[in-house]
């Protein structure tokens, strides 16, 4: 799977405040630790960015470029700032991210057909993010219509379907392994994508990465071709390289519903069986659900 | 050709929850069916019904609320003996005068209020806390002590005080009521901790029950998800009777403070509702509210 490292981000302070300060120590510090980690692009966050957005991205893609030849995923709302940033990119750029909103399609995808970019486009409308698998469908294939009749390929369009905290609402995080699923009869050669730690959003500090990873593994096996993750977690750098198989299998087999002695597993191992049938949906999450 | 109706078998199972001692003893929940779904399963427990008593005489009860009480409501073992005659199967004491916001009464006195309303009644009796985090600590814990061996269900434990609460309460055995603020996420959290030292037959599910027209629907959602969760999944974290304890949250709303009719409407139609959610006890205020779920109860077991 393509990894997309997601560290420099604005709401994170150390990044706001390198922004304000024009301090590139922090922000090449990221890039070079994300770059090392196994990272195939370096997400570039910028918020609304509001302030001075063209000044402030091109600064940052200048920054990061300055210590990686990695390509970057310029990640805003801010139509002004993504075109900055786009012209900006040595390499050829992720536009993150355009989306069904109205605005998003007049604005954002113009932008990936000027630039010739790569783009993340995701299921979100006028009206939030669509509640359910249909009308998820329903979303994208009239987005992706548009896109292809402004001369954007499949081939170039990386669809993220959303994905929501488990402790918020669970049934979406198993609708989106089936959404994923289904994804290239709906649109066949088109790449997907998704905001893998926001699953975790809401739980424990602590307990985060394995509900990170073990989504990954999933999500990984219904053909998703990229996310926006943690790459300084190292066990999910090292699962996604295929350092870890027995895990992968395991949770393979969870989804399957195949039989599994828990009480044959070292505890590490039966976290991951458990921590997969809650994204699965098969049982109720709770900040505890490690503890039963 | 002839129609045979499809039934559902069940992977789990309602625990069996028993309060009270000796003749006393009542059981509540046990259930491996959904709730009034006679036609899939036996259930051996109709629901249960308890009637409030304060501790203290109450200061915001409206005056038909008070009228069945009339001259009893500074006596709590006579007014719990009123319940009783009203047809309660148990009584719930709220022991009011404990809050710190209001009288802030000592622990021991309304441990020794309890002691004597657990002493002369010939039914189970609950006991909620002021519902004060900290306090409930003190007053549940010396509630437990005085009352040791009496199987009281007490409550109401939450996540910031369950420990040492379910500890005095396993050390005396009683009975406990684990209570969530509407969230099944965090009601199934806090079951798996307390299921670590407590037995799960000893547990009863609170997930607030709000009243009609002031969030009653997640009440009965929450309730309803649980027993699905519980009896449909076999999720053994999440087999707990449940218990609505709506009398006061009903009592509360401008619609019942308005006039007898509509209070009596609210705090049945709330009860009804929850009831066929999967409620396995209610706490009730009005005596014909009441009534009309007894009947309701009858008319269908």
């Amino acid at each position: 799977m393509v990894l997309i490292g997601e560290s420099i981000h604005i709401i994170s302070k150390n990044v706001s405040d390198a922004v304000k300060e024009r301090n590139p120590k922090v922000i090449q510090d990221l890039a070079r630790e994300q770059t090392e980690s196994g990272a195939d692009y370096i997400d570039l966050n910028l918020g609304p960015a509001k302030r001075d957005p063209e000044e402030v991205t091109q600064w940052l893609v200048n920054t990061i470029q300055g210590v990686t030849d990695l390509p970057i995923s310029v990640d805003t709302l801010n139509p002004i700032a993504m075109e900055a940033g786009l012209k900006a990119c040595k390499k050829r750029p992720l536009l993150n991210s355009a989306s069904g909103r109205t605005d998003s399609k007049e604005l954002m995808l113009p932008l990936a057909k000027k630039y010739n970019t790569d783009v993340v486009i995701s299921v979100l409308t006028d009206k939030g993010c669509p509640p359910d698998i249909d009308s998820r469908t329903e979303s994208i294939m009239e987005t992706v219509a548009l896109a292809n009749e402004l001369g954007i390929p499949n081939e170039d369009i990386w669809v993220d379907p959303i994905i929501l905290p488990v402790s918020a609402d669970q049934k979406q995080v198993a609708e989106a392994l089936e959404f994923i699923n289904i994804l290239q009869d709906l649109l066949p050669g088109v790449k997907s994508t998704v905001g893998l730690s926001n699953v975790s959003n809401g739980t424990p500090e602590e307990l985060r990465g394995i509900l990170n990873r073990t989504y990954m593994v999933m999500l990984g096996r219904r053909g998703l071709y990229s996310a926006i993750a943690d790459v300084l977690d190292k066990e999910l750098v090292s699962l996604n390289k295929g350092e870890l198989p027995n895990i992968v299998d395991l949770i393979y087999k969870t989804m399957d519903g195949e039989a599994i002695d828990m009480s044959s597993l070292p505890q590490k191992e039966q976290d991951y069986v458990k921590t997969a049938r809650v994204l699965m949906g098969e049982t109720l999450y709770s900040h505890a659900w490690l503890e039963s | 050709m002839e129609y045979k109706a499809p039934l559902e078998t069940y992977a789990g199972k309602v625990a069996e929850v028993v309060i009270g001692r000796g003749e006393k003893a009542m059981k509540i929940g046990g259930e491996s069916v959904l709730p009034f779904h006679f036609f899939e399963g036996t259930i051996e427990n109709r629901p249960r019904l308890a009637l409030e008593v304060f501790d203290a005489e109450p200061q915001d009860w409206s005056e038909w609320e008070l009228k069945p009480y009339k001259g009893i409501i500074s006596d709590p073992v006579a007014w719990a003996k009123k319940c009783l005659e009203f047809g309660a199967d148990m009584v719930c004491i709220r022991l009011v005068s404990t809050d710190p916001a209001g009288k802030n009464a000592p622990a021991d006195k309304a441990a020794s209020v309890v002691k004597q309303v657990a002493s002369a009644i010939k039914s189970p009796l609950i006991v909620y806390g002021s519902g004060d985090a900290t306090k409930d600590i003190e007053v549940l814990t010396k509630v437990a002590e005085a009352c040791a061996g009496e199987n009281l269900l007490l409550g109401p434990l939450a996540k910031e005080n369950y420990e040492p609460i379910s500890k005095a309460a396993l050390d005396h055995g009683h009975c406990i009521i684990a209570q969530t603020p509407l969230d099944i996420n965090l009601e199934k959290e806090l079951n798996v901790k307390l299921l670590k030292s407590f037995p799960p037959e000893r547990i009863v599910i609170d997930p607030l029950s709000s009243a009609l027209g002031y969030g009653m629907e997640y009440s009965f959602t929450i309730t309803e998800r649980t027993k699905h969760i519980g009896v449909m999944f076999g999720d053994n974290t999440m087999q707990m009777p449940i218990i609505a304890d709506l009398g006061s949250e009903c009592s509360r709303t401008k619609q019942a403070k308005e006039n007898e009719k509509q209070g009596l409407l609210w705090e049945s139609i709330t009860a009804l509702s929850l009831l066929l959610a999967g409620a396995n006890i209610l706490v009730l205020r009005l005596p014909e509210s009441l009534k009309l779920m007894k009947e309701a109860i009858e008319g269908k077991i």
